[in-house]
Parts: structure tokens; sequence; C-alpha cells
């Protein structure tokens, strides 16, 4: 409990502060809503907003799974071989830089209006982090480690998961932490194209003036953002806890 | 001088030495037809500065009038009166289309003969959120029809699939379509009762109140850009198509044509407080709204 | 250079910073390639082990883990080779570290158990690349006189490389002093003091006069 009180802080002072602004006439309430208008809406929908986080929570843990599994399956092999990297990781840069909001509308064309496309566009926006800190983790081998597994004839297979995927984690776990937030950001934009989830939420109370629902579902992806950073953080602990800096007790 | 004077007196000077450098006007789309009027407009002949923002897919151009951020904006009837109710300030002062251009378009293959028919099978794109999508709910239910988002002006998915319906302009989509080799049958939106004004230029109450002649001056401009327009739209045609190239110089003049109907009328633009009234009313009924407002504080003709 | 080494030497090789001193150790270790000459070797193959002057354990594993590491990759049972680590890791006085993970150790008992491993495959030759460098000197003491200990109790051959003239005197039977380039040898001595290296030798005189001989060749330039 003593480690949520401080973030806890800020957060209650600044809703208290926006409370007392939107209610005093300072702030205009069509342009941001009262942090009581906010949970009002929250409650008042709440079927609603929890069928729509349904959906989007699916499609980001969906869209986020996947984007591990591959983007850990792509570093082990542009690692393995100089020549493979120069000739294809610059294809992997490509995810990173390819605007979700261009392609989106492909996206429907090859997947459909519905979940395949919004968990497509979560694998494409979260991928590239994975790829590029596990690829990164598995380059930053120690030497003097490969050779002693080189002295004892260990081969490139043995190698591979005895020493350099274990010593990639904590960098692994890094690029994690960036991919899980960028897996709700691609499920919400996938759900704006293609019409589900709490991305169809915002996009339909956005075209009513629903201040008030669209900062409420904003606030429920927030939340879903939270939650898997939070299991990233978790499975770092536990699995870094008895041997990594970056988990160790100060 | 006691406090009234001197606060009237403050503002007559703040008005007259701070009126700002230009006036934005910001357009909920990218320049197209439906804003001829306003790009033909001769500002300078009446003393306006003014600076034309494009817009694209979820311009909030009702709230930036009510922010600020923009002098005067062009809206619709029904997110005007919305967000009036909400507390923003926003007045109509002149509406380009005197009927509501919106319709839902279909393949005519399919032979449907009622708007009712397009909701009893395959795919609909439609803004979720917009007054007569729910209304068309209300009335026939979506649940034999696939509800998906509007593409945006976009027809690739609507050649694609016969069963595939979507929202249009119904001088716009439809003609794309046709000149794609797809035939098509429109149903108006105004069919099933629902006609707000539309591409209407609106300003804020504060902007109205302390500027006065400046929003005379601004409806007297845009008033005689649509009567250019109107009838000679080419070189206007020419200046939007260079600040809008994804649309082809020959689509602009084709969809100038067609749409002319609907704008035509004994004087542009002008409003009637009857139809701001039925309006409100139908916005109350669908729950919109929490309560009618006042007709005429929706708007002016200047 | 030439360099002829028999079988159960302790050798040290001493030499300037980039003499090439660590360079050969790998080549002997078949790690690096020659590049003119070769190692020959009597019989053609045996077990090599390595020490560096980091510890280099695997943080993730336990000490018992880390100690059996050389044999796991060899093939053996889990069993076998924890076995063999316990016993190694006794040898150095760490038997009951086995659970415990590196971050957990200090400098020197983390080499104790890098030269656990090393022995855990029980080598012909033990190669040794400065690995007390980084230790304080007390640390350095003991593990040089347990070092010797083991040396004599197996009868491996030991190649030390190294910086300290005190540390290569006070282990080698033998010490060799490269040149600062080129590879040459400018001395090569077989070191005389008694068999049995106690902490006590330290103030010996004899020392100090070995120390004084290698001296001189590493200042010869």
């Amino acid at each position: 409990m003593k480690k949520f009180l401080p973030p806890l802080i800020p957060f209650v002072l600044v809703t208290l502060a926006l409370e007392w602004m939107v209610r005093s006439g300072f702030v205009p309430s069509y342009l941001i809503p009262a942090p009581s208008a906010v949970l009002r809406a929250l409650i008042d929908s709440r079927d609603e907003l929890a069928a729509a986080m349904a959906k989007t929570s699916a499609a980001a843990v969906i869209g986020f799974a996947l984007s591990t599994l591959t983007g850990v399956a792509i570093a082990v092999l542009l690692s393995s071989s100089r020549a493979i990297q120069r000739a294809f990781y610059p294809y992997a840069v490509f995810f990173q830089t390819v605007p979700i909001i261009a392609i989106a509308p492909l996206l429907v064309i090859w997947f459909g209006y519905g979940m395949k496309t919004v968990i497509a566009s979560a694998f494409i926006v979260s991928i590239f982090p994975v790829i590029a800190n596990t690829l990164t983790g598995l380059l930053s081998t120690d030497p003097a480690l490969r050779d002693l597994f080189r002295l004892y004839g260990a081969s490139a297979t043995v190698t591979l998961v005895k020493l350099r995927f274990p010593a990639a984690l904590p960098q692994i776990l890094t690029g994690l932490r960036v991919a899980s937030g960028l897996a709700v950001i691609g499920a919400i934009v996938g759900e704006f194209i293609g019409g589900q989830g709490l991305g169809s939420v915002v996009d339909v109370a956005r075209t009513q003036q629903r201040v008030d629902k669209v900062f409420a579902a904003v606030l429920l992806a927030s939340a879903l953002g939270l939650a898997l950073f939070g299991l990233i953080n978790l499975i770092s602990a536990v699995t870094l806890r008895r041997w990594h800096a970056s988990e160790q007790v100060s | 001088m006691n406090r009234r004077t001197f606060l009237g007196a403050s503002a007559a000077l703040l008005a007259a030495c701070g009126k700002p450098a230009k006036i934005r006007l910001a357009l909920n789309w990218k320049p197209d037809p439906q804003f001829g009027g306003f790009y033909a407009a001769p500002y300078d002949k009446h003393g306006l500065d003014v600076e034309i923002l494009p817009g694209g897919a979820g311009t909030p151009t009702v709230q930036m009038i009510g922010a600020g951020s923009a002098e005067f904006g062009i809206v619709s009837a029904d997110e005007l009166v919305v967000g009036r109710s909400r507390g923003n300030d926003v007045v109509a002062l002149f509406a380009v289309f005197q009927n509501c251009p919106q319709g839902i378009m279909a393949h005519a293959s399919r032979h449907l003969e009622s708007i009712g028919d397009v909701l009893k099978e395959g795919t609909l794109a439609i803004q979720r959120g917009l007054p007569y999508a729910r209304i068309l709910e209300k009335k026939y239910g979506f649940d034999h029809v696939k509800v998906v988002p509007s593409p945006g002006g976009d027809i690739s998915a609507f050649l694609r699939d016969e069963k595939f319906a979507q929202q249009c302009f119904v001088m716009s989509e439809p003609l794309q379509a046709k000149h794609a080799g797809v035939d098509v049958t429109v149903f108006p939106v105004a069919d099933i009762g629902y006609n707000p004004y539309t591409t209407v230029l609106a300003t804020s109450g504060a902007q109205l109140k302390s500027n006065p002649d400046q929003a005379k001056a601004m409806v007297a401009a845009v008033r005689e850009g649509w009567q250019v327009y109107l009838n000679d739209p080419a070189p206007t045609n020419a200046k939007m198509h260079d600040l809008n190239p994804s649309m082809e110089a020959a689509a602009f003049a084709e969809v100038a044509e067609a749409q002319k109907p609907y704008i035509e009328a004994a004087e542009l633009g002008s409003m009637t407080a009857e139809r701001w009234t039925t309006l409100i009313g139908q916005l109350a009924e669908l729950g919109d709204i929490p309560q009618a407002i006042p007709a005429q504080d929706c708007f002016r003709n200047l | 250079m030439d360099l002829s080494i028999d079988a159960g030497e302790f050798l040290a090789v001493l030499g300037p910073s980039g003499c090439g001193k660590s360079t050969l150790l790998r080549m002997i270790a078949r790690l690096s390639a020659t590049s003119g000459g070769r190692i020959v070797t009597e019989p053609e193959q045996f077990q090599t082990a390595f020490v560096f002057q980091d510890a280099h354990l695997l943080p993730w594993r336990t000490v018992l883990d880390n100690a059996a590491l050389p044999l796991e990759l060899m093939g053996s049972g889990q069993e076998a080779r924890y076995a063999k680590a316990r016993a190694a890791l006794a040898q150095v006085g760490l038997a009951e570290a086995e659970a415990r993970y590196p971050a957990q150790l200090s400098g020197g008992m983390r080499m104790r158990v890098s030269l656990a491993r090393a022995l855990v495959t029980e080598p012909r030759l033990l190669l040794m690349d400065e690995p007390f460098a980084a230790l304080d000197e007390i640390t350095r003491f003991h593990l040089e006189v347990q070092l010797r200990d083991l040396w004599q109790r197996r009868g491996m051959t030991v190649i030390f490389v190294t910086h300290s003239i005190s540390e290569a005197a006070f282990l080698a039977n033998r010490a060799v002093v490269l040149a600062r380039r080129g590879g040459k040898i400018r001395l090569d001595r077989a070191i005389d003091l008694p068999w049995e290296r106690t902490n006590d030798l330290r103030s010996d005189p004899r020392l100090g006069h070995e120390m004084k001989l290698l001296m001189g060749a590493m200042e010869e330039e």
C-alpha cells in the first residue's frame, strides 16, 4: 500500500483542482469534463463500457502476446548471423515507422471489420520494441562467457538457450514494458477503423460531443495499459529478483 | 465616469484596435465544392482578412469556436444544437445547404425500395454517433445489418462488396461509384423526416456580441461568394483542387453542378425558426439533448 | 617465440601490457587462431580449463549450477555433475555457499567459484589470465596459497599470466618474461624457492631475490 501512496497524491490533487475549475466556470465543461461527470459517465454507461473494455483487452492482450512471440523469434533469427541482420533489420524498422492510421484501412481490407483487424493493429504497433530490445540483449552477451561455452564444446543452440537468452532477459523485459502500452494504443486505433471496443466508444461519444464519456473510455484504456505494464513488472520482479541489479533491494 | 461607461468605453477601444490580425474560418472537411462559396468570397472587399483552415475527419469545429481557436467555423445544425445544450454558445449565421444532402447509398443491383430495406441484411458503414444513425436504429433496428464505422469518403470497401452500404453526401460518393462502374441507389436522410441545415457558417455568441459589424461583413462576403460560385465554379474549383489534390478536377466540376439544388434559395443561406424548432424537437426526443432549447438563440439572419 | 612446457609445471608468464601474454593463453586454449606457427600438444586432445580476470559467473544460476556448468555442457547427468561440483566447491572452501547466487557473494568468493568451475572437469591443463588482479591483497594472498595447494595435490599443468612479479615468484616453479613487442622471451627461469609455499614465505628474502631477477628482465628495453 505504501508504494501506491506517492503517485496517488498528485492524482487526487489534480482531480480536485480540475473539479473546482470546471464547477467555477473557469474551464468550460464542453471542452474538459469535470471529474465528477466522468465518474457519472463511468457508472451510467458501465455495461457498455465493461463490454467494450473486455473486447479491447482481449485484442490488446492477444496482439501483445503475438508480438512478443514473433518479435523474440525474429530477434533470435537476426542475431544468428551478421549477414541476415544486415539484410533484414531495416525491414523490422519499418514496423516502427509505418503510420498505423494510414495502413489501418488496408488492415480492414485484409482482415475485415472486427477483432482480427484490431489484433493486427495492436501487433503491428507493438512488435518493434520487442525486436529491437531482444536483439540488443542477444548481441550483448559477455564475450568471455561465450568463450567459456566454446571451450567446453557447446553448440550454437545450447549457447543460445543456456547463455544468450537468459542473459538477454532484462533487456527483453524492457522491450515488453514499452510494447505493452503500445499494444493498447494499437488496439484503440484499430477499433476506430474496425468499429468495436473502447475505440469505438470514443469515436461515437466524440461525435455526440459527450466529452465525459470520451474521458471515461480513455481512462479505462489507460487502466488497461497500466495493468499490462504492471504484469510485465511483476514478471520482471519474479524472474530477475535473485540476480539482476534492477530488481535488487537497495 | 461611472463603472459601466468606463467598461463600455474600454470594450469599444479594445474592439477598435484589438481586432485580430487574421480571422480564422475552420472547415470541417478538406476543401471541396461544399465550401466553394467560402473560397470564392471577396473578403477584402468587405474589409476582412480571412484565413481558411481546412479540416478533415473529426475536426472539432464546434469546440474550436467555443474555445476561441477559430472566430468562425463550419458546423452542422444538429451538432450546433447539441453544443449549445452543453453550454457552448455557438450561433449559426449562414446555411449553405438548405436541405440536408446526407444519405445512404447501396448497390443498385440490390433493387432496394426504401431506407429500411438497406437495414435488412449486409453491412452498413455509418457514423453511429450521428443523430440520424440513431433515428434509423430506433425506427428499423440494426439487428439484421452489420454496422461498421464510416470510411470517410473512401468507397473501396463499397465497391468490393455488393451487400455493403454506406453513408454519403448524395452528390459526392454516388458519382464516384458511378465512375468506378457501380450504379447506386441513394436514399436521402431527409426521406425519414430528418433535415437539418448542413455546412453552416457559425460563430461564438461572444464574438457576435463584441464584433457585430464583423459578423455582418462576413455573412455579406460569404453570400456574395456563393453567388459567384454558383454562377461560375471553375476558377474556385481550380484553387480548391490545388489545396486538395486527392480529389480530381473533373469531380470538382461534377459535384459543384450536382449540389446546386440543395443550395439555391431566394436568399442564399438564410434560415427559419421553424426548421430549427423541428430539429430541436427531434434531438430532444432522441435524448441527445436533455430538453428543448430556444430556437431563436441558435441562429441569426444577418 | 619458441616455448616448450612440461606436464605438471606451474608456469608464470610475465610481461608489460600489450606484450601478447593474454593472446598466447587464448591461442593455447584454441580460442584464437595462431598467425603463424603452431601449438603442438602431446597428447593432442585433453581437458583444458580457463579462468578469466573476472569470475564471469552466470548470475541467474546458483553457485552449484555455475560450478557444474562445464560438465553440463559436456553432457553429464545432473547427479554426476552435482557430485563433482560439490567436491570442487569443497576444495575451494565454498561448500556451504552452494545454494547462493553470485550477486550475494564477495569478489573473492566469486573468483573461488570460478576456480571450482575450472577444476570440476579435472583438467590436465589450467590456463589463468590474471585471475586475482581485481581482488584485494589479503584475499589474493589466501587464494594464491590455495591455488598452489590445489596444483600440488592434483598434478595438473598451470599456465598463469600475471602482471605481478611477487605473484609470479610466489606461485610458480618456472617463470617466463615476454618482451614489450615481438613475442620474444627475455627471461626463462626456474624459480628457486621451496616446494611448500605459505604466507610466511612472503617475508623471506629468497622471494625478494627472485623478484629482483624478474624485475630486471621486465625493465630491460
